[in-house]
């Protein structure tokens, strides 16, 4: 284990979240190797270099390991989270622990993470409403369940070890940008390390670095953004009693000065709870230790013995891009939006971001796609980022309601959410993340843009399959299911249009269909189908990410002009 | 269903409305008046449900008079 020299200055720990107090996190630490730019004169040219490995740049990271794809990570501390300080995000969404099932790091995620389905809100003594996921049927569609709890930094940790495993991609610890200059071309980036600076080149450059990222002032990209007054207080800590594997939200707690709780569990028997503080609290006076514990003592009783694992006060901002590419630069994760915590759309959101540019970086530099291709990143995901910036402002507002009519409204929405059950749709303790659908995509057909879940089927000899498989087998080319019966005539197109095209096609049989194809699957309960939005027999068209590019209804000209359109050929 | 604001009267019975209305926050305190209305909004609000219709009305209700 090498850990940097002193020559290489400490990581400034600025990211919203500081360490304050509390026994912490072990985290693992990753050696600096020498990389051979330092030991060359020549500036060496690589097709894609990911600036950052938090969670965002490291799913980029290993799909594009996972698709044969050579790329370098540059990070610029020895460890994933952030050394000595917090967890961060904690609840993962089904459709990023689809994404994770297809890297191969899902089954290690839901050994360590904690399954829940249940959330209940309070307001004063009372419980507003209750939910179970369970219960709602779209959640019991997948291979994966609605969430899981897990502390960030296991999932990079994870994540690395994966990377590592499939080889091709250059993890650089301790190795961090400091200069950066592009042109139509390719990027320069200079890179500073415990053994000295070089500089190199790229034809990608993805910025993961985070909220303090130096390539929005590099690029010179223009945002929208805006801070609160809102604070908050977050408590990582163990008991010796087990409240219930639940999510639990008190918009106004009683032990709490009337201001809103969070209670989440975590891996290792760690809650989170977080503490909403009167608006500009003294973040130092709010996180320090004593102050801690009255807190924790008034909501949990005097006899709970707690730990306290880390604590740390936390603002959060609203913020995001007008553009997330900027020239060779693409922006993913909190570079491209900053969001409040609430409803799990910051960490979940850049593992989208990662998966949906990862197999469009693959299918260019496969020469499988135009590099316009590329574009559309900036189409879908600057939706998906402004949707996310817009129902998370409105659950913010919800919750630090100002005195006056905010808060008078507020108060009448929770009592009439207590006695009758329209007012609960309108109590807005956070909108759980979701796959965002893409609504004004230049590759997706009108038909398309939405995620397909991660649903079962039947292989042809019984076994259960699941989609993630066949994407899986398509190895990063697009997935075309057929469902039902073909003419001859059919046959023949799809044989023509397979050949030379990234593509590989799947017959979908219905109960009574007879097989066509040597690559069939059964549906019988009409889960692919349902998945695929289709109402009878026709085609759908997938991409590498599980989104649906286009469905139809015949293989006619409409097909290929799918697979042209989603290629952006 | 007619997806624009009502602008002509769609009352049944607009004196008895408005006396039950008035009547309904007699011997109440400013703050017990304004959780009242604020119960009514949500409730009305929620029997209208179109969301072009409500947008018309809160617009319709910005337009305070000079």
């Amino acid at each position: 284990m090498t850990n940097p020299t002193a020559a290489f200055a400490e990581v400034n720990y600025t990211n919203g979240y500081e360490f304050t107090e509390g026994s912490g996190y072990a985290l693992p630490e990753y050696p600096f190797v020498s990389p051979p730019e330092l030991h060359t004169d020549q500036t060496l040219r690589h097709a894609v270099v990911i600036v950052g490995g938090g969670i965002t740049g490291l799913t980029l990271a290993c799909s594009l390991a996972n698709q044969g794809i050579k790329a370098i990570l540059l990070d610029e501390d020895n460890t994933v989270g952030v050394k000595g300080a917090s967890s961060r995000g904690i609840c993962y969404t089904q459709k990023s622990l689809e994404i994770f099932d297809r890297l191969g790091v899902y089954q290690r995620i839901a050994r360590k993470g904690i399954q829940w389905s249940v959330g209940r809100t309070f307001a004063g003594n009372d419980e507003v409403y209750s939910f179970d996921l369970r219960q709602q049927s779209n959640f019991n569609l997948s291979a994966q369940p609605p969430f899981i709890n897990i502390q960030q930094f296991y999932i990079e940790g994870y994540l690395v070890e994966r990377i590592m495993a499939l080889g091709g991609v250059d993890l650089r610890w301790s190795s961090r940008v400091t200069g950066f200059e592009q042109n139509p071309n390719f990027a320069t980036l200079t890179v500073q390390t415990p053994e000295g600076s070089y500089r190199i080149q790229a034809d990608h450059v993805i910025d993961a670095t985070g909220s303090h990222t130096p390539f929005h002032a590099w690029t010179g990209v223009s945002m929208q953004s805006t801070k609160g007054d809102d604070r908050w207080c977050i408590a990582d800590v163990r008991f010796n009693t087990h409240p219930p594997i639940e999510r639990h939200t008190w918009i106004e707690a009683p032990f709490n000065e009337n201001r809103a709780v969070w209670q989440h569990l975590m891996a290792d028997d760690v809650w989170r709870i977080d503490y909403q503080m009167a608006p500009n609290a003294d973040a130092a006076y709010v996180s320090r230790e004593d102050v801690v514990r009255e807190r924790l003592e008034r909501q949990f009783g005097k006899d709970v013995q707690v730990e306290i694992v880390w604590v740390g006060p936390y603002a959060y901002k609203s913020q995001c891009l007008n553009a997330l590419r900027m020239g060779r630069v693409f922006f993913m994760g909190d570079t491209a939006k900053i969001v409040s915590p609430f409803g799990a759309r910051g960490g979940n959101t850049g593992v989208a971001d990662a998966d949906n540019l990862a197999w469009k970086l693959g299918a260019v530099l496969k020469g499988w796609a135009s590099p316009e291709l590329l574009d559309s990143y900036n189409a879908e995901r600057l939706e998906a980022a402004q949707e996310n910036v817009r129902v998370t402002n409105r659950t913010a507002r919800f919750l630090r309601a100002p005195e006056g009519a905010e808060r008078s409204l507020r108060n009448a929405t929770i009592s009439l959410a207590k006695q009758y059950p329209f007012a609960r749709t309108l109590v807005n303790t956070g909108r759980m993340a979701v796959a965002n659908t893409y609504t004004r995509s230049p590759i997706c057909a009108e038909s398309g843009g939405l995620s397909l879940q991660n649903v079962a089927f039947q292989w042809r000899k019984g076994k259960t399959g699941v989609v993630n498989e066949l994407l899986n087998w398509a190895e990063g080319r697009l997935l075309l299911m057929v469902f039902g019966a073909q003419s001859q005539a059919s046959l023949k197109r799809l044989k023509t249009l397979t050949e030379g095209t990234p593509l590989r096609c799947v017959q979908v049989l219905g109960k009574n269909t007879p097989a066509q194809a040597r690559e069939h699957v059964l549906d019988s309960h009409l889960r692919l189908r349902t998945a695929c939005q289709l109402q009878g027999d026709g085609w759908a068209l997938v991409r590498p990410d599980g989104y649906l590019a286009a469905h139809g209804s015949r293989v006619d000209g409409s097909l290929v002009e799918a697979i042209v359109d989603t290629l952006a050929l | 269903m007619n997806n624009t604001m009502q602008t002509q009267a769609n009352f049944q019975d607009a004196d008895g409305f408005y006396e039950q209305l008035i009547n309904a926050h007699a011997d109440l305190s400013a703050e017990q008046s304004e959780l009242l209305n604020n119960r009514l909004i949500l409730i009305l609000a929620n029997q209208i449900g179109d969301s072009a219709v409500l947008r018309e009305c809160i617009e319709a209700a910005q337009d305070l008079p000079q």
